[in-house]
Formats: C-alpha cells, sequence, structure tokens
C-alpha cells in the first residue's frame, strides 16, 4: 500500500501520523485520570504502528506514471472490507443486546455488559462502521467511474478511510468506558467529534477534486446523491454537536442547547441523519450499481433527479414528528407530520423508479441473488418510507411512539433498506475490484440472500406485533375507566416477541458471516490466481479488461 | 435562464450550494422561533437548578444510557397522564443540557419519579431490579454502590454549565464537591451548605444508606428523587394555549 | 427592533410555504426543460459502458 503513494505523499503521510501521534500524546497527558486518556493512547499508538508502516516502505520504488491509466481502487477495497469487519461485529452485538432484553442476567455484574453501553455499541458500528464505510468505498468507486477521472491523489483515500475508521473505533471504545453524550446517533464526544469533521471536510474536498476532473460535463446523479450525504451529514454533525467540555482534560462536554431547543435539534440531526446518511447515500449507491448489475438504465432519470431535491428538500422539516404531543409547541409537530407525510411521494418515485429499471431484467432478478438483494432493498425502501410517513401522522404516532414499533420500522430500513443495497453493491463491486468473474460461491450469496430476508421478515413482524400490543395495552382502559394494564404487564406480554426479534436477528448475522466469508475467500483466489498467472502486471502498467457483470 | 443553470451545474460548486441552500432552510425556518420560544412558555419562578449531586447523578444516568429505555416526556394525553402524572411542560427541562426526553419506552417513563417511591427502594431495584420487580429486565448496577463518587472535578462541570446557560454562582461553583458530599452526608458540617445555596426543599439524605461514603448510587438516587421535581410548574394549571392539543 | 416569537413564526409559516412551491417549480421546469433531455439520456446510458478507464486528456 505504501509502494502506491508518492514520495511527496509519503512525507505527508509521516506528517500526519506525526501530528496525530503528538495530539495523542497531549491527550493522554491531559486526561491521565480521565477515559480522554485512554482514548489518547490509543490515538497515540494507531499514530505510531501507521508511522512504522510508512517508514518500512519508505524506500519502496515509487508508483509508474502507468497508474493514472487505470482508477485507484485500494482504497475502495480497504473500505469493503472495512464495512464487512463493522457488519459482523456491530450485528453481533445488536444481537447480543436483543438477548439481554429477553434474559437481563447476562451482565456478568460488569458496567460494561449492561444493555445501555453495548447498544451505541450496536447502532454507531451498524450507522458508521458498515454504512459508512461502505458509503465511502462505494462513493470512491462510482464518483471515479461516474466522472472517468481517477482519485487525485493516493494520500488523502487513505487519511478518509484511515481517519474515519479511527473515529469509529474511538467512539465504539468510548461507549464500553461510559463516554457518551447521550444524542441519540450523536453520542460520541466532543474530541471524536471534532476529529470527524477534519476526516469529513477531507472527504468533501477529495469529492470536489475529483469531480472536478472529470470528462463528462454532467454530474451523474448518484454524485448529486453522495454529495447532499457529505454536505447535510457535515451540516448536522456540527449543529448538533455543539458543547462545552468540561476542561480539555476531560471527554465529558455539556451540550450548547437544553430542553425544547435541545429536543428540537437532536431530532432535526437524528431524522436528517436517517435522511441522508442512511437515505441519500444509499440512494446514490442504488443509482449505480443497480442500472450497471441489470445492465439498464435508470427508468427515469428525471425522476431521480425530481425525487433528490424532494428528498433533499422534505426531509430537513420533518424531523419534529419524533416529538408528536411533547412539550414542543404543537406547529412546529403539525409542520413535521405535514413534511413527513409529502415526502412519501419522493420517496415513492425513487423506489418506483428502481423497481422500473428492473423491468424487462425480471429473469436476471430470478436468477441472480446480487441483483435481488437490490430489487428487495428497493421494496423495503417503498415499505418502509411508507411505514415512516404513516407514523408520523399525529394520532398513529400517539400508539406507535416510544414503543417497539418503532424499532420495527427503523429495521424493516436498516436490515431491509441499507444492508441489502450494500450487500447487493458489495457483492457487485468485489468481483469487479479483485478482477473475477464471480464471487467465489454463488450459493453462499444465494444463502445469504435467504437468510438476510428471513432474518428481516422474522424481526419486523416480531416488532410490529410487540410494539402494537405494547402501545394497545397503554392505553386500554377497563369498564371502571381506570388503566387496565400495568407496565409490568406489557412488559411480560414481550418477553416472546424479544426472542423471537433476537432469533431473526441471528438469522441475519449468520447471513453477514456468509458473507464476509464468501468476500474473504475471493480476495484469496484472486491474489493467487494473480500471483500464478501474471506476477507484476501493475509494476509494467499492463491494463487488465475489467471483467461485468450483466452478461 | 436555463442555459443559466446548466452551466451552474456544471460547475460543482452550483451544486454544492444548491445543496446547502435546500437542506438548511428547512431546518433554519423550523429550529429558530424555537430560540424565541421564552416569550411564550409557562414561567416557572420557583425552578432550581440541579444540586451537584444530582448533576452527577444525571451524569451517570447519561453514561449508562439509561435514556435508551427510559424516556422522560410524559405527553399531552390522557392514559400518559394518568399512568405517570401531569404532562411534561418545556419550562421543565430549561436547565437540561442535553435533554433526556428519550425515544424508547422498554421501562417505564421516569420523568415523575422523584419520590415516588423511597431511597431503600432504588438502592435494592439498582442492585438488582428482579429482587423488586420480578419480571423485570432492567440490567443490574450493584457496581454503582461500591464505586466511589468522583467529585474533584464537579465545580469544573457548573462552570461548563454555566457557559452554557445555566444561573450557577460562585458560591455554587466553589462549594461544588464539599456540596456533593454534604447532601449525602446529612449530619455533616457540609450539609448545611447545601440547603444554604439550593433551598429548603432540598432532600440531604444518605441516598445509599450509608453516611460516610459517598458512592456513586448516592448521586443516582439523588437524581431520580429529583426527576419531575425541580419546579411545580407542571401540576398547576396551564395558561400556555399553544401547546394544548 | 427585537425579535419576537411571533414574527419569527409568521414568518416560517408564510415564507416555507413560498419557497416550498417557488422551489418545486425550479426543479420541475429543470428536469423537464427539452434541452436538458440529451445529458440526461446520455448520462443514464453512460455508466452502462465498460470502459474501466479513466480519461486522460
Amino acid at each position: 500500500m505504501i509502494g502506491e503513494l508518492t514520495k511527496s505523499e509519503r512525507q505527508g503521510a509521516l506528517l500526519i501520523l506525526l501530528a496525530l501521534a503528538v495530539t495523542g500524546l497531549a491527550m493522554a497527558v491531559g486526561g491521565s485520570n480521565d477515559p480522554l486518556g485512554t482514548h489518547g493512547t490509543l490515538v497515540m499508538v494507531v499514530a505510531i504502528v501507521g508511522t512504522f508502516a510508512v517508514i518500512t516502505g519508505y524506500y519502496a520504488p515509487e508508483p509508474p506514471e502507468s497508474r493514472l491509466d487505470s482508477y485507484y481502487d485500494t482504497p475502495t477495497k480497504f473500505g469493503i472490507v472495512a464495512a464487512m469487519v463493522w457488519a459482523v461485529i456491530a450485528m453481533a452485538v445488536g444481537d447480543w443486546v436483543a438477548w439481554l432484553l429477553a434474559f437481563p442476567e447476562w451482565t456478568f455484574d460488569a458496567a460494561w455488559a449492561s444493555f445501555g453501553r453495548l447498544r451505541p455499541v450496536h447502532t454507531s458500528g451498524v450507522i458508521f462502521g458498515f454504512g459508512g464505510n461502505a458509503l465511502i468505498a462505494t462513493s470512491f468507486y462510482v464518483m471515479q467511474r461516474t466522472s472517468r477521472a481517477r482519485l487525485p491523489d493516493q494520500l488523502s483515500p487513505w487519511f478518509v478511510l484511515f481517519g474515519y475508521n479511527l473515529f469509529c473505533v474511538i467512539a465504539a471504545t468510548g461507549y464500553l468506558m461510559g463516554v457518551t453524550q447521550s444524542k441519540e446517533y450523536a453520542e460520541p464526544e466532543w474530541y471524536a467529534d471534532i476529529w470527524l469533521v477534519i476526516v469529513w471536510v477531507t472527504y468533501f474536498v477529495l469529492y470536489l477534486r475529483t469531480l472536478n476532473r472529470r470528462k463528462e460535463p454532467h454530474i451523474y446523479v448518484s454524485n448529486w446523491y453522495y454529495m447532499a450525504f457529505i454536505l447535510v451529514v457535515a451540516m448536522l454533525h456540527i449543529v448538533n454537536n455543539l458543547a462545552v467540555p468540561i476542561s480539555w482534560g476531560s471527554a465529558k462536554s455539556y451540550s450548547l442547547f437544553a430542553g425544547v431547543q435541545d429536543a428540537m435539534t437532536e431530532w432535526w440531526y437524528g431524522h436528517n441523519a436517517v435522511a441522508f446518511f442512511l437515505t441519500s447515500g444509499f440512494l446514490g449507491m442504488m443509482y449505480y450499481y443497480m442500472p450497471k448489475r441489470a445492465g439498464r438504465p435508470i427508468y427515469s432519470y428525471r425522476m431521480s433527479i425530481i425525487s433528490f431535491w424532494g428528498i433533499t428538500f422534505f426531509y430537513m422539516w420533518a424531523g419534529s414528528h419524533h416529538l408528536h404531543y411533547t412539550a414542543l409547541p404543537q406547529w412546529v409537530q403539525s409542520l413535521g407530520m405535514t413534511f413527513s407525510v409529502m415526502l412519501l411521494v419522493p420517496s415513492w418515485v425513487s423506489a418506483g423508479n428502481a423497481l422500473m429499471t428492473l423491468n424487462g431484467a425480471w429473469h436476471k432478478v430470478r436468477d441472480d441473488a446480487v441483483l435481488r438483494f437490490m430489487m428487495v432493498a428497493a421494496v423495503f425502501y417503498g415499505l418502509s418510507t411508507f411505514e415512516g410517513s404513516f407514523m408520523a401522522i399525529r394520532p398513529v404516532n400517539a400508539l406507535s411512539h416510544y414503543t417497539d414499533w418503532t424499532v420495527g420500522h427503523v429495521h424493516a430500513g436498516a436490515l431491509g433498506w441499507v444492508a441489502m443495497i450494500t450487500f447487493g453493491a458489495i457483492y457487485a463491486s468485489v468481483p469487479w475490484l479483485w478482477k473475477r468473474d464471480g464471487m467465489y460461491s454463488a450459493k453462499l450469496v444465494e444463502a445469504h440472500f435467504w437468510l438476510s430476508l428471513a432474518g428481516t421478515i422474522i424481526y419486523v413482524f416480531a416488532m410490529w406485533n410487540s410494539g402494537i400490543i405494547q402501545g394497545l395495552m397503554w392505553r386500554t382502559y377497563n369498564e371502571s375507566g381506570t388503566l387496565a394494564y400495568s407496565f409490568v404487564d406489557s412488559l411480560i406480554a414481550m418477553h416472546p416477541y424479544y426472542i423471537a426479534r433476537a432469533i431473526g436477528g441471528v438469522f441475519f448475522l449468520l447471513g453477514a458471516i456468509i458473507g464476509f466469508y464468501n468476500i474473504w475467500m475471493t480476495i484469496r483466489t484472486a491474489s493467487q490466481a494473480q500471483s500464478q498467472a501474471e506476477p507484476d502486471y501493475s509494476a509494467v502498467g499492463i491494463e487488465i479488461p475489467a471483467v461485468q457483470p450483466g452478461r | 435562464m436555463f442555459g443559466f443553470h446548466y452551466r451552474l451545474e456544471r460547475k460543482t460548486i452550483g451544486m454544492v450550494l444548491g445543496i446547502i441552500g435546500v437542506a438548511s432552510i428547512g431546518g433554519i425556518v423550523e429550529i429558530a422561533p424555537l430560540f424565541t420560544i421564552h416569550q411564550t412558555v409557562e414561567a416557572a419562578p420557583d425552578m432550581r437548578v440541579y444540586t451537584p449531586l444530582e448533576l452527577a447523578g444525571r451524569n451517570i444516568y447519561i453514561r449508562e444510557g439509561c435514556y435508551a429505555c427510559h424516556s422522560q416526556m410524559i405527553r399531552t394525553l390522557r392514559d400518559e397522564v394518568e399512568r405517570y402524572g401531569p404532562y411534561s411542560l418545556a419550562v421543565e427541562s430549561k436547565y437540561d443540557h442535553p435533554m433526556l426526553w428519550g425515544s424508547k419506552r422498554t421501562g417505564p417513563d421516569l420523568a415523575r419519579l422523584g419520590e415516588k417511591y423511597s431511597d431503600d427502594w432504588h438502592v435494592a431495584h439498582m442492585i438488582n431490579p428482579r429482587d423488586v420487580v420480578p419480571e423485570s429486565v432492567m440490567p443490574a448496577y450493584a457496581f454503582l454502590a461500591r464505586t466511589e463518587l468522583r467529585t474533584d472535578d464537579l465545580g469544573k462541570h457548573l462552570k461548563a454549565q454555566r457557559a452554557v446557560g445555566v444561573p450557577y454562582t460562585d458560591a455554587m461553583i466553589a462549594n461544588a464537591p464539599a456540596d456533593a458530599y454534604g447532601q449525602a452526608s446529612p449530619d455533616s458540617p457540609a450539609a448545611e451548605g447545601v440547603v444554604e445555596r439550593y433551598g429548603k426543599a432540598t432532600m440531604v439524605r444518605a441516598f445509599d444508606g450509608k453516611p460516610n461514603d459517598l458512592t456513586e448510587m448516592d448521586a443516582l438516587v439523588a437524581y431520580l428523587q429529583i426527576l419531575g421535581r425541580l419546579t411545580d410548574a407542571a401540576h398547576k394549571p396551564v395558561a400556555s394555549a399553544e401547546k394544548q392539543p | 427592533m427585537t425579535i419576537t416569537h411571533d414574527l419569527l413564526v409568521w414568518f416560517s409559516k408564510s415564507f416555507g410555504l413560498f419557497y416550498l412551491i417557488g422551489l418545486s417549480l425550479i426543479v420541475l421546469a429543470y428536469a423537464y426543460w427539452p434541452a436538458n433531455q440529451k445529458p440526461f439520456e446520455h448520462a443514464a446510458n453512460a455508466i452502462l459502458d465498460d470502459d474501466d478507464k479513466p480519461y486522460r486528456g
């Protein structure tokens, strides 16, 4: 990997790592009796290991000029493997905490093992670790191809990927130590947030630099979605995480906002994290990989543009539907509800556009599990956006809010849409990236598909049942006009569903593990085949024609 | 005009500005009025700030991720009011940096938990929830009772709170560690200062049942016992028309 | 002049509506503008092109 960097890039890498090591040292010393110190040590160790890696490869020959004749895909390869590693870890933690709700004794009297500390490891691990790495990796791939331009340099993509994963590791280990801001989906503390801003700005600049080198005058629509993802997530992240640390030597900070402002800011963030992290970015992914895999252009390019602006605009107003009937002013609640319902239009335009793209390629969907992943993702996208608009209606929300229905809804989106489209995109790009005809085993892809689908359905049905039962039990009155059930009654009624949910999770996790194995074996056979057939093609600069799908 | 638009789009920066513009206006329009909301919100002159011990307890509540399963926001719905108490007012969380309204009730709402149960009940419940509620799925937090509370940096905590707008006085900041100790040690000389600075209604008790050592259990129970009791505003008839459903 | 809550709410409610309508019109016009059809169609088809090399000019 170091061999792919030019001399000046190697020097740049050393400088960055040196600065990082010094920062880590400062954190370790300044926060010596605080979790901040532990993270400082972690940062320093990472930076030192990185420095050694660069020094070891420092005198390797510079990459040949001919590298500019091909796209720079090594970062994408790294990002895909990282995404799969996070998927397995974070889904395993998720399933573990699902079991904890059925068997709460399994915490070994240890603080780190309790539900409250493990849950954000699951949510951040899946959203940022798995989803984020997949988005960054595929965005590098897509922006190069659609712009017909190579990444402008070899250092910044690595900075983005390593920096981002360092953020994820700091976040996850922090939760185990009790470091959290308690803002849902924005739990990492101030120092991790600042680091993410640095990484994110680099990512944004890298994207712009690549787009500015493009050959095509028109920017392909996938890039619009990816750009909205990068830009708006930056905006949300900075505003929602404004906070005052208690000192430079402490991990703890206090949010700048309080009470109702904080609630509105948090759910403006929270809902738009769903919109721009979990929707916009993955739509960008879908608009490239689905046509490519199906061998057909998008059904309607116009509709993809209209729904882009619709999503970018409407989502911003919808966050307040998380706060129906609370102390938030009612006009803000009504506004949120109205826009949430209107959101259905661009969302269904996107889902319909995706499914219509497959029209005429249904035989491929039948035979090709990879395309089927993408098709099911589009269906779940349509379903969960409908469900979301429905749940944003005030009277429906009165029943559904605070219950497991919300959890079911989120997982219909996260498992059915986000994870499925990601697996589809990863299975499509792995053979292209490692120059293979296909995955190591098509049967295992098939197995992964059915496990994922079964797991999602079990999970979602369990949570629909438990959520609606819960909501109804909480509001049922008996004949004498008093509440019929105690809270504990509802808790007892949840038990079988919590077990069913955890079993659904096992299915999904098994699928991800199989997927990881399959990808790993594809990479291994690729490197074996490569070392036998053409030992040094990259050195002499012969471009191997890419194996394309849609045969 | 659309030649212009097309050129705009060819320049990547045009796209960038377009996205920022379209996306940010929604947030600004929606959130900006909330920063003047104090003009319409019910006043609560009796509202007091968290004591250092309660604040430390609140931070433990945050640290352990309690908000993932417990809300602190009673909605304006009949069954919620009957189950949990008067619905929550905006003013009640005006010193909450960050708010802990929550989004999920795997366990019950806690907005009006204060003084509903005894200290002993809370301690037993934290040590093993299933000793008092056999069907509970809450994790056990026995380690809180054997972990000493860190108080040396409480002054810094109060200072940071003041920086974001909570009216802590210089005396409160200077005496924060002593006040934390005093609130859980009723017979110690430090106890008087707590009442002096935070009001007569402040609960000064050995929350974990052991007056001589200050544990995280003390802090958490002190916090749970103050939930919904920083002001009486919610128990009075409310005038604000806009928040009635 | 002080910015009152009522003023901000009024602005949010009125301006938001015009903004919404105006923006929809611009987007629809852009998407359906006849001259834009060619680049759109070209873009939709270009990604299917299997030439997996960056352009160097």
